[in-house]
């Protein structure tokens, strides 16, 4: 199989408290985004986060893989949204890690009933490499929701 | 205190032939940003895929674990720049997080920026995360 690389930049300038870093994307160029502590930590203030790029590397990760099981089944998807959630919490030594990653998943499958969107749902969370990865140190849950036709 | 932070996605059609969108993102610093599985295995064509959201996450974690470090031990850094680049196998998984820091730090010398990079690279949160990818290197030299 082909080896994929893709690459981000950080400039940061001054301490962690008071300085603030610039992290873009190398590889594609699709975003230039300010970061600080501050608003990683407490309220974002409109800032991104290394969580809330790993929460947008998960749901986008998960919500191809729920797709692609979709399919597989003969059920493929018309519409699916995902919703991650990532949470960092401090441990008992003081220092903060990723405890948890939550996934809320929704969609609409024409012929797929609630229980094979589950087992869809199921199947894209053992497929899904960024869920492997999370899972080797911290919780994944996922929920998942077969929208009926017409429903939004 | 636990820090929370979502993102909201949709996605319709097949994995191959569909397309994805990260719709929003929590503190509305980005979004709508689209993603393709075309994209996201071959060339990026200015698309952004899970792969490079997470050589963004880790490179941002690690920058400020080392700025923190520095900043703890007397020396505060004027500048670092740092790129994380990150490999994906289908089929296997990310196998690599290869990081790269140059920094500009009054009175510091090369060995202890070395070892402090070090030691941001094994207890960053993002690296805690990562901890199962086989491959976590770091490259770390000062600005000349």
């Amino acid at each position: 199989m082909p080896r994929i690389v893709r690459e981000a930049e950080v400039a940061w300038e001054g301490t962690t408290a008071r300085g603030a870093g610039v992290v873009s994307a190398a590889s594609s160029g699709a975003f230039e985004l300010r970061v600080t502590l501050a608003s990683r930590i407490g309220d974002p203030e409109g800032k991104t986060s290394p969580e809330e790029l790993i929460a947008a590397a998960h749901a986008s990760c998960f919500v191809s893989s729920l797709g692609s099981e979709l399919a597989r089944a003969d059920t493929p998807p018309e519409r699916l949204r995902v919703r991650c959630t990532i949470t960092m919490d401090q441990i008992e030594t003081g220092d903060h890690r990723i405890v948890g990653s939550h996934l809320v998943a929704t969609g609409s499958a024409p012929g797929a009933d609630a229980e094979g969107f589950a087992r869809a749902a199921e199947a894209a969370d053992a497929g899904c490499p960024i869920s492997a990865l999370i899972r080797a140190s911290a919780a994944v849950t996922v929920e998942a929701t077969l929208k009926e036709e017409g429903e939004r | 205190m636990a820090a929370e932070r979502t993102a909201n996605v949709t996605w319709s059609g097949s994995l191959l032939e569909g397309s994805g969108t990260i719709d929003s993102v929590g503190s509305g610093a980005f979004g709508p940003l689209p993603v393709t599985w075309a994209a996201r295995t071959e060339q990026p064509n200015g698309l952004t895929s899970p792969e490079e959201l997470i050589a963004a996450a880790h490179a941002s974690c690690f920058s400020m674990a080392l700025s923190h470090a520095l900043a703890q031990a007397g020396s505060p850094p004027d500048r670092l720049e740092t790129s994380a680049t990150v490999t994906f196998v289908p089929g296997t998984g990310i196998t690599s997080s290869a990081l790269t820091v140059r920094g500009a730090v009054p009175g510091l010398d090369e060995d202890a920026f070395r070892a402090a990079a070090e030691d941001a690279k094994v207890n960053c949160p993002v690296s805690k995360a990562l901890a199962s990818v086989p491959e976590i290197t770091l490259d770390a030299s000062l600005l000349g």
